[in-house]
């Protein structure tokens, strides 16, 4: 009985997640789909982890290499995944963890306060490069859906990371779960160009 | 430990692979692991399936996505599987259950299949269409056999089920030794494998907790629709039909699981007397006669410190108590709050003056409060989030029980003349104080206090005084009526009272939701992991209330507003309704 009920549990909860989204069946495939595409970033001002205010376009136009996720600070599943390779990243790129801009970008903005994003940053051994950002809903929800990934729940959330690319407004979208090799590797065809 | 994600069937594939397997005897009978007692080994596994530390108390160590590595302090078993083990879902990946009763148990997907296609059958018509999509979207599980201790193992060091097929690369490959491998199985064999106390053949019983000063009317307030709703719903059960009768009706029984065994719920009274600290000891005599599955709702006017302890120290879930003096905490888990109350004004306050919203001259921020438990919240949530950001060091004036906020209290605790930032958790008695003194030398430049503790004085702060005063006020700026479940009703927002109604009236859909999917599971951590997952859109006085895996404060927000001009003023809003 109990596997009964656990499992109608889960697959109405699939089914949630299917409604939302159109990508499922592709998402069958194990890896992970990578594409180029151009966003037009939405000039706001959100929050980080120290407090500090900071204006999104900026810290994305830096000149580093930046690579943009959405997170949320009580995520159960798909950021913890994104956030090792985040720290993996930063494990590998030598010491000045600064050259390479990381951010995270919150779904879930109304819970995750500079407090909330700092103690998960804390978790995941982030270093200076790594900024949590949260904000107003409202401008949350501009950002996620300049970059095609807005969700109506964060229990809609999807596995998507974004990578800077050499263009104007132009950035790869890489649809799916990548590993640590993968992600250097990626981030290095960007960097290259 | 485990976890999977999968894409819907490559999700499907892995639980039916995770959950297929070799011989198997029954969950749960396992030999404990040698050199400890069972109830070590349980410890030792929760910690390692929650927290993330071996029995060596170093954090265990994996790999997820082939070569990413992890430790468990960035995330364990408990991640995706949950508190009950029973699984979770988010975006596109769902993980499987991991309990001992499902893993050592067969799966034949042709009876499962069977059985969810008759549900689309029966139940509400959209109960049906759903249960049809998830068929014909996700497919059918393959049928394997039970798990053994050994390749339970396997799939835990190696993320390959005993067929060998892989695991998908977000379970993470744990390099166990024996050892923690034994201690973590005989965990997982326990796991949500007896249902939780309160639960018979037939019922399964709740409380509410009211305290003795509570007035005639909030107690009504709640009570009457709550009973109301336990009537509704048995009737539905009694019946055993599923067909709504009406809009209310259809919102008590909706998505009832067509093949579930519901039992009837039923609802008892704890009424505490005295004084709190006498509150603990009543909990346990009323708990010792009939041990009850959940605390809902509940009500009081004091601290709700000695019932969440209780619940903290038994497991016992309690639900969306109405109390404005809940317990803050970072580590509590069997509470679910409609928000942190008084102190979540506090808080609030301070976020706004940091952000300088509000014209700061660079005087001294000074907090003025009763020592009371109502002021003590208010300071202390202001005073916490000032100090996150290593800010100029606040002024305090704790001002003894029953002690009036005179003008000469105010202007020695401010500095006369020093343009400083009024922190004020008093009620309207200290208006004319107030208003004197900032009359006389404009000594303060802006001013805090809270709308709750103003109530329908709220409105008679003094016209030369609204540009300065900023006010916390903790709901909606449009109300919910309380017989409204998910629409927003526009009506005037409501200074005095506590919003009873409305929410006693927000625990409905809450108890749907979770009458909806627990079916049979009657374990207290399900139930929250249900709530946890849930996405409802849930009207209650609240400008918006949210759910969220381990959260507990369902409001997240307060607006800061302030007082228009004229002889009727409205309120203004002046910040969103989350300020960081």
């Amino acid at each position: 009985m109990t596997v009964r009920k656990g499992l109608l549990f889960l697959f109405a909860i699939a089914i949630a997640g299917m409604i939302a989204f159109e990508g499922v069946a592709a998402a069958r495939d194990p890896g992970y789909k990578r594409s180029v595409v151009r966003y037009d970033v939405p000039d706001v001002v959100l929050v980080n982890q120290d407090g500090a205010k900071l204006r999104l376009r900026a810290l994305i136009e830096s000149g580093k290499p930046v690579v943009l996720d959405f997170i949320y600070g009580t995520c159960t599943t798909i950021c913890p995944v994104l956030s090792a390779g985040y720290t993996s990243v930063q494990a590998k790129i030598g010491p000045d963890t600064r050259k390479v801009q990381l951010i995270s970008i919150s779904i879930d903005p109304e819970h995750d306060t500079p407090k909330v994003m700092k103690g998960y940053l804390k978790q995941y051994r982030a270093k200076p490069g790594w900024d949590f950002l949260t904000g107003s809903r409202e401008d949350i929800d501009r950002v996620m859906q300049a970059f095609d990934s807005y969700v109506t729940d964060k229990m809609y959330h999807r596995q998507v990371t974004f990578i800077r690319a050499q263009g104007p407004g132009e950035w790869v979208r890489i649809d799916g779960l990548l590993g640590s090799a993968e992600l250097m590797s990626e981030i290095g065809k960007t960097s290259k160009k | 430990m485990p976890r999977s994600l999968l894409v819907p069937l490559a999700a499907l594939l892995c639980l039916a692979t995770l959950l297929s397997a070799g011989l198997s005897p029954a969950a749960g009978e396992g030999a404990s692991v040698p050199g400890l007692s069972r109830a070590e080994t349980l410890r030792l596994g929760e910690r390692i399936y929650r927290d993330g530390i071996l029995s060596s108390g170093e954090p265990l160590t994996a790999v997820v996505q082939g070569d990413i590595p992890v430790e468990g302090t960035m995330f364990s078993c408990v991640s995706c599987h949950l508190r009950s083990g029973l699984g979770s879902f988010e975006g596109d990946i769902l993980t499987p259950p991991t309990n001992g009763d499902i893993l050592y148990q067969p799966w034949d997907s042709h009876i499962e299949t069977a059985r969810l296609r008759r549900g689309t059958m029966e139940g509400t018509s959209k109960q049906r269409k759903r249960t049809l999509f998830y068929l014909t979207r996700i497919g059918e599980f393959p049928s394997r056999p039970a798990y053994t201790d050994g390749t339970l193992a396997d799939a835990i060091r190696e993320g390959a089920d005993p067929e060998g097929r892989d695991f998908i690369g977000v379970m993470p490959r744990y390099p166990f030794g024996d050892r923690e491998m034994a201690i973590l199985i005989e965990y997982l064999k326990s796991l949500s494998k007896d249902p939780s106390p309160g639960v018979t053949d037939t019922t399964i019983r709740f409380a509410t907790v009211v305290s003795g000063e509570v007035s005639r009317k909030e107690r009504d307030e709640l009570l009457v629709p709550l009973d109301r709703y336990v009537r509704i719903y048995n009737g539905h059960l009694r019946r055993k039909t599923r067909k709504s009768t009406g809009a209310r009706a259809e919102e008590v029984v909706r998505l009832l699981p067509a093949d579930s065994e519901p039992r009837l719920v039923s609802l008892v009274v704890w009424e505490l007397q005295g004084s709190p600290e006498t509150w603990r000891g009543q909990l346990e005599e009323y708990y010792r006669k009939e041990p009850v599955f959940a605390l809902l709702s509940g009500i009081t006017t004091k601290e709700w410190r000695p019932v969440h302890e209780f619940c903290e120290e038994n497991a016992i879930p309690s639900l969306l108590p109405i109390t404005d003096l809940p317990v803050v905490s970072e580590t509590g888990w069997y509470t679910l709050y409609f928000s942190k109350g008084y102190y979540q004004e506090g808080e609030t306050a301070a976020r706004h003056l940091a952000r300088t919203e509000a014209p700061v001259s660079g005087g001294p921020v000074v907090q003025v409060y009763p020592d009371t438990p109502e002021g003590n919240a208010f300071a202390s949530g202001f005073r916490d989030a000032w100090n996150e950001g290593g800010r100029a060091p606040l002024l305090e004036k704790a001002l003894p029980a029953g002690t009036q906020a005179t003008r000469e209290i105010l202007e020695e605790a401010t500095g006369k003349g020093r343009r400083s930032v009024l922190v004020l958790w008093t009620g309207a008695e200290a208006i004319p104080a107030l208003n004197a003194m900032t009359g006389g030398d404009g000594g303060v430049s802006t001013i805090y206090m809270s709308a709750t503790l103003l109530k329908e004085g709220l409105l008679a702060v003094p016209e030369a005084l609204r540009d300065k005063t900023y006010i916390t006020y903790p709901y909606g700026l449009t109300d919910t009526g309380p017989g409204m479940m998910y629409a927003k009703k526009k009506v005037t927002p409501q200074i005095t009272d506590r919003r009873v109604p409305g929410k006693a009236a927000a625990i409905y859909p809450v108890l749907t939701e979770i009458f909806s999917w627990l079916e049979s599971n009657y374990f207290r951590d399900y139930m929250f992991d249900i709530v946890d997952a849930s996405m409802l859109v849930v009207a209650s006085p609240f400008e918006r209330i949210t759910f969220g895996p381990g959260q507990r404060y369902a409001s997240k927000g307060c607006y800061i507003v302030q007082l228009s001009k004229g002889e009727r003023p409205e309120l203004v809003r002046k910040s969103g309704w989350v300020v960081h």
